[in-house]
């Protein structure tokens, strides 16, 4: 029996690349049995090995990332706030208990606190706006038991945006509280 | 001498020391006759103003005033320097905002005329000139001069004849000199070319400090302070700077003094230390600390360095400015949810909120006379405009400013003008009628904010 399947997807492959030559290239016939060969072949073969790299990697990564990985990995992530408002928006919280759990393991590190905020409104309002965003963060992260002593916080109002842009999708990256390691 | 004996010129570490006098106690009340001091020192005036007899009083403030028309043909005399300096009086004349130039192409004699003929008064009348300007430049070695006549039409006197000098460098004092003794003798409102203006600049990365004269004229940049350098307030008398400077790493308080260009460290607690404001007797600052949990106000008696706390509210307490009595602060203020303007009596701690229209309104000014609040109010146009209202808190009035979105005002010394920041990253200056668009006082590369507008800067001293 599964010799005779064999068979015939041998049959029904040579017929199916026999037919897509065909299709293709009618007019010459003589060059139409090599030239798909290596189109049905090439994509089968790498197709599986990517894959498993990758997933290798993924795998070495997750289990021993160093020190340096995972600091960029904390100063990477920002919370994120709405128009002239400083209270945490829920992920705001996940990402926060993310980084108390960050310092918690690494009891040697100490950050900074930076509050953004983007450029519409008053500079003067946006420094004080800045420091009670910057103050949210620092706050819920003693509420889940960070050491006050280890975590500072500065405001630089609408003075550092990230995204130079003057629309709804700048401003809202740039209203934000950034993580920044400051002593190991 | 001012402008001569500083060795601080291009220096880029100081800014122009503008030499304010002992006991300069400025006199912001217009219509009151002050001598026109500049020109003691950095100009030479031959002949004084004729005919002081009459003196007009308008309300320059009041809706519908209409400005005085001006005609002024082209400059005679040396005619490599009379264009620029006929135009820096022009420009001056605009940024006046009582003062309308005339356009040349409708006058019967376009000059260049150094003086008007009794015959001719009539050519002037004719196109509706109120007053008529003549001049004629010369350079006399390293100096330039303008003598110049004003012509009063309605009476047919000269209002003024005087030759005004300045050192070629500084064209521009020239006409600062000419525009301020006209709104003297015209209007009997004092010397506002003798003020400057400070602001940020932020260009490459940096924000630094800057100086100029209120028109926009010799702009110079404070270096040193640091690449962030935010919230500038003069001293009342202009012989000094508070500002806000991350030199060390956290928005700290600064005072400059700018005779020694000595710079001092007001205040450094944890947190925010910023938008400083002086009271108008100079001895003491209010200013915005978040040391205490959330951003509240304080006043620091300079004297004794004794700060004492004035708001205690869970919202945002910050940019305070204090009534021409000094027994009030205007401040903008979160605790109703959003920014408003409110109102604190410093005796008695009393606090009265200010503003109910629109969900945003921040960083009050108190005019100089005392009867005015200049803020940032976000409109129904969902834009930030420039409003002023009573203190009261009524008769808010938008002013038309740029339509681009303007905030941070400050008032000129005698109250009639406003600067402010607009979105386009230029300062401009507008008057409170609201009769002609704003004048634009910045030029150049780079980003402007955060005007703040000096008094009147005595000469000599």
């Amino acid at each position: 029996m599964s010799n005779m399947w064999k068979v015939l997807i041998v049959v029904v492959a040579f017929s199916m690349v026999c037919a897509a030559g065909c299709a293709k290239k009618g007019v010459e016939p003589i060059e139409e049995v090599t030239p798909p060969e290596p189109q049905v072949t090439q994509p089968v073969v790498p197709e599986p090995q990517p894959v498993m790299p990758q997933v290798e990697q993924e795998v070495t990564q997750a289990v021993i990332p160093s020190l340096e990985e995972e600091i960029s990995a904390f100063e990477m992530r920002d919370i994120y706030f709405d128009f002239d408002k400083f209270n945490l928006k829920p992920e705001a919280k996940l990402v926060l208990s993310e980084k108390a759990a960050f310092l918690n393991a690494h009891p040697e590190i100490s950050i900074r606190i930076e509050g953004h905020c983007d450029e519409r409104g008053t500079a003067e309002y946006n420094l004080a706006l800045g420091d009670r965003r910057a103050k949210s963060a620092l706050d819920y992260l003693v509420f889940l038991g960070i050491n006050p002593t280890r975590v500072s916080s500065i405001s630089y109002g609408e003075e550092r945006p990230v995204d130079p842009g003057h629309n709804e999708e700048a401003w809202s990256k740039n209203r934000r509280v950034h993580f920044d390691v400051q002593g190991i | 001498m001012c402008d001569t004996r500083s060795g601080m010129r291009g220096s880029g570490r100081a800014s122009r020391q503008p030499c304010p006098g002992k006991g300069a106690r400025i006199r912001r009340a217009y219509g009151a006759r002050i001598r026109v001091l500049i020109l003691s020192v950095l100009l030479i005036l031959i002949a004084v103003p004729e005919g002081t007899a009459q003196r007009i009083h308008i309300d320059v403030r009041a809706r519908g005033f209409t400005k005085l028309k001006v005609a002024m043909p082209a400059f005679s005399g040396s005619q490599d320097l009379a264009p620029a300096i006929w135009e820096h009086c022009a420009r001056d004349l605009a940024l006046s905002g009582v003062f309308e130039l005339l356009a040349p192409q409708t006058y019967i004699d376009q000059g260049p005329l150094a003086s008007v003929t009794p015959g001719t008064l009539k050519d002037w009348t004719l196109i509706g000139a109120d007053y008529v300007i003549t001049g004629s430049v010369a350079r006399l070695g390293d100096k330039v001069q303008l003598r110049a006549e004003i012509v009063e039409l309605a009476s047919g006197r000269r209002l003024v004849n005087a030759l005004y000098a300045s050192p070629s460098g500084t064209p521009y004092r020239i006409a600062h000199a000419l525009v301020d003794t006209f709104l003297d003798q015209s209007l009997g409102i004092p010397g506002m070319f003798s003020s400057k203006i400070v602001f940020s600049h932020r260009q490459a990365g940096k924000k630094q400090l800057m100086t100029a004269w209120c028109d926009g004229a010799d702009p110079r940049t404070i270096g040193g302070l640091g690449d962030l350098v935010v919230n500038p307030a003069w001293s009342p008398e202009a012989d000094a700077l508070a500002f806000v400077s991350y030199w060390r790493n956290n928005p700290d308080l600064y005072l400059m003094d700018l005779k020694t260009l000595k710079v001092e460290l007001l205040s450094e607690q944890k947190g925010i230390n910023i938008t400083p404001a002086f009271d108008p007797s100079g001895k003491r600052l209010a200013y915005t600390l978040s040391t205490d949990g959330n951003p509240e106000i304080y006043v620091l008696d300079l004297a004794t360095r004794q700060r004492r706390r004035i708001t205690q509210n869970w919202g945002i307490d910050t940019s305070p400015s204090f009534s021409s009595d000094g027994t009030q602060l205007a401040f903008c203020s979160s605790r109703g949810g959003t920014p408003q303007i409110y109102l604190v009596e410093l005796a008695s701690g009393k606090v009265k909120r200010l503003t109910f229209q629109g969900n945003y309104n921040t960083e009050p000014v108190y005019s100089p006379k005392g009867d005015l609040i200049a803020f940032t109010h976000l409109a129904g146009d969902r834009r930030y405009h420039v409003a002023v209202m009573r203190t009261d808190g009524s008769s808010l009035t938008v002013l038309p400013g740029t339509g681009k979105g303007d905030e941070s005002p400050s008032f000129s010394p005698d109250g009639r003008l406003i600067v402010f920041a607009a979105s386009d990253g230029q300062l401009y200056v507008t008057d409170l009628v609201g009769s002609a668009s704003p004048v634009r006082i910045t030029a150049g590369e780079g980003e402007y904010a955060e005007p703040s507008w000096s008094g009147v800067i005595r000469q000599g001293g």
